[in-house]
């Protein structure tokens, strides 16, 4: 099967783009890190567009200088579209500030002093108007309807995308019935604006040939209020009541359906869920469908095991896309291990996550093409690592798929594409009240000191980011 | 297979099982099926070295109610007598033993417990139909109260400092009491007995347990344990028995501590008992009382629906609501009321109603027949009273299964807002605001557990200053305390105010005494 990778190495590349041969020895490849990490970093817009920028740059300086400030900041975040009125959310702001054991910096100190009704007022709609203009950043419409047009524009400039719908949390089963109709309505949008789309070669076609322009992803833990960690068959055969026509849907409109991965709690529920519905007769030719690794589980290596054994005990055209991520769930894991006492199922050492990244990567890529690959990071090394490997291992550089996130990637989703790489963005569609515990989430992941764009953005030196991990 | 603790370690918690890993899972069956082999399980009555089998009572699978999980002697006055009296005597040898090497026996049956986890859940499972992962948390609770307390007494042997002045030397040491009697309840069937047998024993009182006739063969596992670690015989009795048994006990004049979990009319008839100080007596009954409950979660409008939905409906529904800490009534903010009595609803309606040993079971059957018929009549009240917004699904109708329930718009004194029903019924009212809530909460005779949902700082200290409540617990559920993190217990009529698995659950175990030397000779300080 290798042969086809081998095929697309000989011809010319969708782009006809020049790629360099690389050797495998691990200096040719640091040595291309190198290389490859310096010239995206080049390919990187002025400093002055960095997500960490957008956001109210003091306040986030702040936020990352002093945890219990970060914690108030994020704590007001998140409660911001359950409030009731501008009165209201100025209380709350009031009320997160008060408990700061050193009382409220300077900088936040004027907010304190808003004690007349229409102070609060005019404050708590700044303040409202700063969390709507920071999700904005990272969430493109409310609908799939309204992303379309920033999605059309992603593509003319090379980027292709993926729709998560946010929502609220599934507990009810006309919630996950209602979050399936989106899904399947996003399907048919996307599929119907896409085909109007002039042609991107890079972003349709790899070594194992066509790639869909519509791409939704989705989250199992939305299409079942029954996940239970003790008994995930419950969840999974709730869920694929409103999978399978999802797939079916994607397959007749051709477009691409990626399952998310979430914590550890569900992670069996979804892989046997996808493993059990692709493995089904009329899901063995299409649609092109996903799932994801995460590397921070110490036991990802034994994932990539059982996936691979299905992959090529149950080959699919076109092959499963593995997405690999270091995973969202970080804190939650070490958290929930600790309340109950069991073994902390994530790498606490962030050298060790990084490592493991590039293990996987490089079997993935190994692994290929049996599946399809996306390196899904905004870590600059980690990307230009997989870059690396990919040549190294003579295939064309549009036979790996490199996926970044909405507000947090933009920057390098940009070089990406303008060095002429295959690059997907994930783009959450999904209103304020909705969106929330999205965006806080990636706040704090990004304000946190292991987080690599946090070290890019304090200005630590590109040969120290590319360094190995 | 599970790590054991040393006595010199500091406590930590028996981690619960990793259900959520299929190795843990697969585990289950053959421990269901060793316990299956070895039912009935006879459950004598046993004092000191002597043991009386006997059929008297039955207990029965509530979710298969033809299996009969045990065969229990049912004790009369004279072994209450018998068992009383082999007490004090056991009393006087074992306050002799110092507390380091009572303690070693503690730890010692917490680790006989510890090699039998799952033998010791999946009987918790025939017995009570709890759950598996309650069952085993249950298991888990109990060897904590025995890793616990086995710490605490060593560190109250050392007594308190007192000041001193030039010239005296101040002593402040505990004595134990004497006799306690245990009385518990089936719900956490091994926990709760072991705790309260544990805490007696702990501080060197010697311990006649009298368990609920519904879960006789969990209380013999509890006395096995402690008696394999090398509690002496007369330490530590079982008295299987019904409420005669536990009335005789209580009025024993012997009898000089009364360890009680469960209903409130029970409880106020013991404290009454316990008062009389017949001819022969010549102590005063302390009595350690942990009664019912009638808990509110308070659900402001800043509330984040999303996690107070799944607390709200675990805390009210697991275990078929028969603890006494679960949720029975929701006071929600009138802004939000409407989504959050459609999504809870919605949500118990997803429910899983089935048999204990079934992992995808939310709600097992409530424990015996007449509490089924407890439970209905509520139900039946709340529809007549009010409105029910989810419960009127289908149960299996051999078990004692009651449909996990929601009832909005009871009117106030409703009989369903203010008794406790100790079943899967939750009533959801609105309010005006979180004030109106605090009066609502603060009205009742109760005083067990809490919630509240909100996220301004501001109404979590407003609430914290107003709650009655024992344990008030912010932004998740409000069961499931553990030892030494939430040590647990009851104000106003729930309870006495002891707090289980907490600093100071065992002083009510013992007597304080305070010794003053005069140091002074012929004017020397020696
Ligand atoms: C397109 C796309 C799709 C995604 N889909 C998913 C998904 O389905 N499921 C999912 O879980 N995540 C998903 N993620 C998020 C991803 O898992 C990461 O959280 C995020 O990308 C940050 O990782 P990084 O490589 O960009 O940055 P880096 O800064 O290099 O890494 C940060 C990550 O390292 C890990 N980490 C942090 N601290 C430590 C520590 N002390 N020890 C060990 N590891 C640590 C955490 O995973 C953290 O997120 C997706 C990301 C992208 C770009």
């Amino acid at each position: 099967m290798t042969a086809r990778i081998v095929a697309t190495h000989r011809t010319p590349s969708a782009s006809g783009r020049y790629r360099p041969a690389v050797g495998s020895t691990s200096e040719q490849i640091e040595a291309e890190v190198h290389r490859v990490g310096a010239e995206l970093a080049d390919a990187f817009p002025s400093p002055a567009r960095h997500p960490m920028k957008a956001l109210d740059a003091r306040a986030m300086e702040l936020a990352a200088a002093d945890l219990e400030i970060r914690a108030a900041l994020f704590r007001f975040v998140d409660v911001v579209p359950a409030c009731r009125s501008m009165d209201d959310l100025a209380r709350h702001l009031a009320g997160f500030l008060d408990e700061l054991p050193d009382g409220p910096p300077p900088v936040l100190a004027a907010i304190k002093v808003a004690d007349t009704r229409a102070g609060r007022a005019a404050l708590g709609a700044a303040a409202a108007a700063g969390v709507k203009h920071m999700a904005h950043r990272f969430i493109v419409g409310e609908t799939p309807g309204t992303a379309v047009p920033v999605l059309r524009r992603l593509w003319a400039r090379g980027i292709a995308s993926s729709v998560d719908l946010l929502g609220e949390a599934t507990v009810t089963e006309p919630e996950a019935d209602a979050y399936a109709a989106r899904c399947a309505d996003a399907l048919r949008s996307l599929s119907a604006a896409t085909a109007r789309w002039p042609e991107r070669p890079t972003l349709e076609r790899d070594g194992s040939g066509g790639l869909a322009r519509a791409n939704v992803s989705v989250k199992v833990s939305a299409l079942t209020p029954l996940l239970r960690p003790d008994a995930p068959e419950l969840g999974e055969r709730d869920a694929a009541r409103r999978l399978a026509p999802l797939l079916r849907e994607a397959k007749a409109l051709g477009a691409h359906v990626h399952i998310d991965t979430e914590s550890l709690d569900s992670r069996e529920a979804v892989l046997g869920l996808v493993l059990a519905l692709l493995t089904q007769e009329e899901f063995r030719d299409g649609p092109s469908t996903g799932i994801v690794l995460q590397a921070y589980m110490r036991d990802s290596p034994e994932q990539l095991d059982q996936i691979l054994e299905w992959a090529s005990a149950h080959e699919r055209t076109p092959p499963p896309v593995i997405r690999l991520v270091k995973g969202a769930y970080w804190d939650h894991e070490v958290a929930e291990a600790g309340q109950h006492g069991w073994p902390v199922p994530v790498f606490e050492v962030k050298a060790e996550c990084d490592r493991n990244f590039e293990a996987l990567t490089r079997r993935l890529l190994a692994a290929r093409p049996t599946v399809r690959v996306a390196i899904a990071s905004h870590n600059l090394r980690s990307v230009a690592h997989a870059i690396a490997v990919n040549r190294s291992s003579g295939a064309d550089d549009g036979d790996l798929e490199l996926q970044v996130l909405r507000g947090l990637g933009d920057d390098l989703q940009d070089a990406l594409a303008a060095r002429g790489f295959r690059v997907r963005t994930y783009c959450p569609v999904g209103d304020l009240v909705a969106g929330m515990a999205y965006l806080v989430r990636r706040l704090l992941e990004n304000t946190s000191n292991e987080s690599f764009l946090h070290a890019q953005a304090s200005g630590v030196p590109l040969d120290e980011l590319l360094a190995p991990p | 297979m599970f790590a054991a603790t040393t006595s010199t370690s500091t406590f930590t918690n028996e981690p619960v099982l990793e259900l959520r890993r299929a190795a843990v899972r697969a585990r289950l069956a053959d421990a269901l099926a060793t316990v299956d082999a070895v039912l009935p399980i006879r459950v004598p009555a046993w004092i000191g070295v002597d043991t009386r089998e006997g059929d008297e009572l039955l207990s029965t699978d509530p979710g298969e109610p033809e299996r009969v999980v045990a065969r229990a002697a049912c004790a009369g006055a004279e072994e209450v007598a018998a068992a009383v009296h082999s007490a004090e005597r056991g009393a006087e040898a074992w306050s002799a033993v110092p507390a380091s090497e009572r303690a070693a026996v503690l730890i010692g049956a917490a680790a006989w417990m510890r090699e039998r986890r799952l033998e010791l859940a999946a009987l918790e499972v025939r017995e009570c139909a709890k759950p598996w992962p309650e069952a085993d948390a249950d298991v888990c609770e109990a060897i904590d109260f025995l890793e616990y307390y086995a710490r605490g007494a060593v560190a109250l042997e050392a007594g308190r400092t007192l000041a001193q002045a030039p010239g005296e030397r101040n002593e402040l040491s505990y004595a134990p009491r004497g006799v306690a009697a245990v009385i518990s309840p089936w719900n956490f069937p091994i926990a709760i007995p072991c705790g309260m047998s544990a805490a007696a024993l702990a501080t060197g009182n010697a311990v006649v347990l009298k368990p609920a006739e519904q879960s006789p063969a969990c209380a013999l596992r509890i006395v096995q344990a402690l008696r394999a670690a090398g509690a002496p015989p007369s330490a530590i009795a079982l008295l299987p028995g019904n409420g005669e048994a536990g009335a005789a006990l209580v009025r024993h004049p012997k009898v000089h501590t009364i360890a009680f979990t469960g209903s409130l009319p029970v409880g106020l008839e013991i404290i009454r008992a316990a008062a009389d100080t017949p001819t022969g007596q010549r102590h005063l009954k302390r009595v350690v009382a942990e009664l019912g409950g009638k808990n509110c979660i308070i659900v402001d409008a800043d509330a984040d629906l999303d996690e107070a939905v799944p607390a709200i409906v675990s805390s009210a529904f697991l275990y078929a609501g028969q603890k006494c800490s679960a949720a029975s009534r929701v006071l929600v903010h009138e802004a939000i009321a409407d989504a959050l009595l459609r999504r809870v609803a919605g949500a118990a309606r997803t429910l899983v109603v089935g048999q204990a040993e079934d992992l995808a079971t939310d709600v097992p059957p409530v424990i015996e027949r007449a509490a089924q018929a407890r439970v209905n009549r509520y139900a039946e009240l709340a529809a007549r009273d009010g409105v029910i917004v989810a419960g009127h699904g289908q149960v299996p109708d051999r078990g004692w299964f009651c449909p996990p329930t929601v009832a909005a718009e009871l009117p106030a004194g409703s009989a369903v807002l203010e008794e406790e029903i100790f079943g899967p019924l939750l009533a959801i009212e609105r309010v005006r605001d979180v004030e109106d809530a605090c009066e609502i909460v603060g009205a009742q005779p109760f005083g067990l557990t809490g919630g509240l949902f909100a996220r301004n700082p501001a109404t979590v200290k407003y609430v914290r200053a107003r709650s009655p409540v024992g344990n008030l617990y912010v932004n998740r559920g409000i069961t499931g305390a553990m030892v030494g993190r939430q040590p647990f217990g009851g104000n106003r009529l729930s309870g006495n105010g002891t707090k289980a698995g907490g600093p100071d659950y065992l002083l009510q175990f013992v007597e304080p005494r305070v010794v003053t030397e005069n140091t002074m000779r012929h004017g020397l300080v020696v």
